[in-house]
């Protein structure tokens, strides 16, 4: 299992290095003067020529690309992204409580829909074809369907205004979760649930499970088995779904004005702000691998055959 | 068949978990919140004021307003650009007001120009506080100003930062200001709601404040008294201030997405005030406001013309048609300005004749009017020698095309519906216009370089107009490529110098209508409407007012009926 983590950890390293030069380099492909970009970024209503000169001295942009590439993926080990060209304030310090704002989000979320997924696929497939299944299916199908935007103003204008049960937007109290986590949940559960529930049934109709019901195991005990069987999928899949939602929180992040990373990016790039943007980029990239390897290694720890590969 | 059941019912147990879940969260809001978020709940709990609230003082009236912003409050320091304008106008103050009466006192309470206009001395108002309690007197003065000119490069915009020399504390309340040549716009620029402001000494960092500062205590009706990136900054009124305190006790600027999730915040009455924001974009749109007026909780209220829409044309790219005279003043001709108004902004915005409206200083000059007239504008195009006749009915001068590059906001939806009605117009007349969007950021980049052929713009707005604006003509930062291509350029930017520096007032008008006069005959700048501000408030709000810019409202005079 050890060598497997190192093997493992060993394709990752090489890819974050890999995506911190695409970042940090993408940007740099911009058609404007990075020193006007801050300018504009801190609204100077009148950009002079000197201004210019000076900022690029400030930001030490005179110094050659690899330089500065360098300096900046050491500094960002340790979480010093440079300052936000707008508020001049360190990106940790704006990145870092938007993160956890949106962290709160997706993990709730994530929770649920995983609780969600796994209940009602595995309901689906044990019931395949009867009611239950036609309704749960035909209902997600329904929900999972409709634009997240529009569905998160419909329910805004619902709960909020007309029944007024919760605030219609902001992070102010444990009301404010409510909407937007069932929104983001309706949205993914709906596709995660069809996951389990096909993997389910797959494993279901499998030899093994004959065999064991032949074998005079009670059907809770096969049942056990096939789930415990029909995991391993999911396992990978809701691995990835967590930085999935991490990075896709942008639209009920922006409808309910919740102040994460999705606010936060949006305007950013709005307003050219790139420390923001690239260290954006680059932590979601992190979540992206970790989440990644972490799935797999779970998978590997639930199957060793697994363990041989790589 | 039981264990199936019991499987069956585990997962209607984990549905009804994930409701429970939902419910017991807000139970424990209620319970824990208020303790936990005392903060956030402060913003948040209070917020009944738009109806016919209850929550408030406790004599039962509202005093308190929660206005929606699309950015963050961002940093106060009032010696930068970054933060929010009106929230800057709240804590801060300047030592003399811009009022439509004229320049009128505020932390000076009289002042003196010398005969050659080049010392300005300020009799300071006495007893006057910052929030953190230190006295306003002449040396904070000194400090704060020369706090700007240690930054002067990022305040090229403002003319004064180059002509202002020394500053000089003559005794507690006097201030003596030496300026290097007469500078006539001097105490216009110091009512500027930035950078010429005041902040308590206190909280300079390094004896300055171009490198941030340490805390955001001016001298003004509001003090800032929490702020939470992207979420909401609360003002508290300052009962000490010197005008006498403010009715309006609480004043929350909500950070909220434009477009339904404001509006409905607004139904909701978790907001109950709107303006148009520093940028002129509307935070919800003209139908929405006129609903919430129907409810009967909301009130709209518009300002004065504050700055002219433009489109604004490149002179200096003789690649390009707009170099041409008549081809800019062909354009002039068929911008239909009263279909604009009426259709697009719903009367919001009124039509623009001329690039300054006529209640802007020195703008109110007889100048020939180019109403909207498509003949006359193929007739201009035919004598200047744009013939019919090339592919697809676009016309053409010694083989080159009239087509032209359209650059609007990509955020703006009234400047893309304004450049498609004007595209049809212009094609009609066999002008080929393109239309390109892009972020705000990049237009200015644009302009700034020379790269473009049209673009949309708006003049500075009351307070700047017109001397920033026309200053604005000659620097290479922001209009010189729009200017320099016309032949009487060198005599327009003498002329600009000129009425800058210029001590007596019928010189100076002679000057502005000279100016003015030139640019309206070139057609560089190409009006289409008048922006005012639009305010929504709470139906039993009284005082709404304006000042002489659209980037401040005086809260402090507002009060609940």
């Amino acid at each position: 299992m050890l060598s497997y983590l190192i093997k493992r950890v060993g394709v990752a390293l090489p890819l974050l290095v890999v995506i911190s030069f695409l970042t940090f380099g993408l940007n740099q492909l911009s058609p404007m003067d990075p020193a006007e970009v801050v300018l504009h970024a801190q609204e100077v209503p009148a950009i002079t020529e000197e201004l210019i000169a000076q900022t690029h001295a400030e930001l030490g942009m005179d110094r050659p690309f690899l330089a500065r590439y360098g300096d900046w993926l050491l500094s960002s080990l340790q979480l010093d992204f440079g300052e936000s060209y707008i508020t001049g304030k360190p990106v940790w310090s704006l990145l870092g409580p938007a993160l956890v704002n949106t962290v709160k989000l997706t993990l709730i979320s994530s929770f649920i829909i995983i609780l969600l997924s796994i209940g009602l696929g595995v309901l689906c497939a044990l019931r395949e074809g009867k009611p239950v299944d036609l309704a749960v299916r035909g209902l997600s199908f329904l929900l999972t369907s409709m634009p997240s935007y529009w569905l998160a103003a419909l329910m805004v204008w619902y709960f909020a205004v007309k029944l007024d049960l919760f605030p219609t937007s902001g992070m102010s109290s444990a009301d404010s979760y409510v909407l937007p986590v069932s929104v983001l949940v309706i949205g993914y559960a709906g596709i995660y649930f069809r996951n389990v529930r096909s993997s389910m049934l797959s494993h279901l109709h499998a030899d093994y499970a004959l065999y064991g019901r032949a074998c005079g195991l009670s059907e809770r005990q096969v049942t056990m088995r096939v789930l415990r069987n029909s995991l391993q999928v999911s396992v990978s899949v809701f691995g990835l779904a967590i930085p999935i939602i991490l990075g896709s929180t942008v639209v009920v992040e922006n409808i309910f004005a919740w102040p994460g990373l999705g606010t936060l990016t949006v305007n950013s790039i709005l307003g050219r702000d790139f420390p923001i943007i690239q260290a954006y980029v680059l932590v979601l990239a992190v979540a992206f691998v970790l989440f990644n390897t972490v799935s797999d290694l779970i998978n590997a720890a639930l199957n060793p055959r697994l363990r041989k590969e790589l | 068949m039981n264990r199936k059941k019991a499987v069956q019912l585990l997962a209607l147990v984990l549905a009804i978990l994930w409701i429970a879940g939902c419910s017991g969260a807000s139970e424990g809001s209620n319970n824990g919140g208020a303790g936990n978020n005392a903060a956030a709940s402060g913003a948040e709990g209070k917020s009944d004021a738009a109806g016919e609230s209850n929550n408030g003082t406790e004599s039962g009236k509202p005093s308190e307003l929660i206005y929606a912003v699309a950015k963050d409050t961002n940093d106060m320091n009032p010696h930068l650009y970054p933060g929010s304008m009106p929230a800057q106008g709240m804590v801060y103050e300047s030592l003399v007001e811009n009022t439509a009466d004229g320049i009128k006192p505020l932390l000076a309470e009289s002042w003196d120009i010398s005969e050659d206009g080049k010392t300005y001395t300020f009799h300071l108002r006495q007893g006057v506080t910052f929030h953190d309690g230190e006295p306003f007197n002449a040396e904070a003065v000194k400090l704060n100003l020369e706090a700007v000119q240690a930054n002067a490069e990022k305040h090229a915009w403002i003319k004064l930062s180059t002509q202002l020399e020394q500053v000089t504390a003559l005794d507690e309340y006097t201030v003596e200001l030496k300026l290097k040549e007469a500078y006539y716009p001097t105490l216009l620029e110091l009512s500027m709601t930035r950078p010429y402001v005041f902040l308590s000494p206190k909280d300079f960092k390094d004896g300055g404040t171009k490198d941030g500062v340490v805390g955001y205590h001016g001298t003004g009706p509001y003090k800032l008294v929490e702020q939470v990136t992207d979420q909401f900054a609360r003002f508290e009124a300052n009962d000490a201030y010197w005008g006498g305190a403010p009715e309006i006790k609480q004043i929350t600027a909500k950070v909220l997405p434009s477009g339904e999730t404001t509006y409905l915040a607004l139904q909701k009455g978790e907001v109950n005030f709107v303006f148009t924001d520093d940028r002129g974009t509307d935070s919800i749109d003209i139908d929405a406001m006129q609903r919430l007026v129907d409810s009967g909780d909301y009130q709209i209220v518009r300002s004065e013309p504050m700055n002219t829409k433009l489109l604004v044309a490149n002179s200096s790219n003789t690649a390009s048609p707009v170099s041409d005279k008549a081809v800019r003043q062909a354009i002039w001709q068929l911008i239909d300005r009263e279909t604009i108004s009426k259709t697009i902004f719903s009367g919001t915005e009124t039509p623009a004749e001329t690039l300054f409206s006529r209640n802007v200083p020195y703008a109110d000059i007889e100048l020939t009017p180019r109403a909207y007239d498509p003949a006359a504008a193929e007739a201009l195009l035919e004598e200047a020698g744009w013939t019919s006749g090339g592919s697809g009915g676009i016309r053409a001068k010694d083989g080159k095309p009239l087509a032209i590059k359209v650059y609007y906001d990509v955020n703006s939806s009234s400047q893309k519906t304004q450049a498609e009605m004007l595209q049809s117009a212009a094609l009609a007349a066999g002008m080929k216009l393109e239309l390109v969007g892009e972020e705000s950021p990049s237009i200015a980049n644009r302009r700034s370089t020379g790269d473009y052929e049209l673009l949309f713009n708006q003049t500075w707005g009351l307070a700047y107009d017109p001397q920033s604006t026309v200053t604005a003509f000659a620097a290479a930062s922001s209009y010189r490529y729009t200017t320099s291509g016309i032949p009487q350029a060198e005599e327009l930017y003498r002329m600009i110098e000129d009425v800058m520096v210029s001590t007596d007032e019928t010189t100076r008008k002679q000057l502005y209508k000279d100016i003015l006069t030139i640019m309206h005959d070139e057609a560089l700048f190409i009006p289409l409407t008048n922006g005012a501000v639009t305010v929504v408030a709470p139906a039993n709000l009284t005082g709404v007012a304006f000042k002489q810019t659209q980037f401040e409202l005086p809260f402090e005079k507002m009060s609940y009926k």
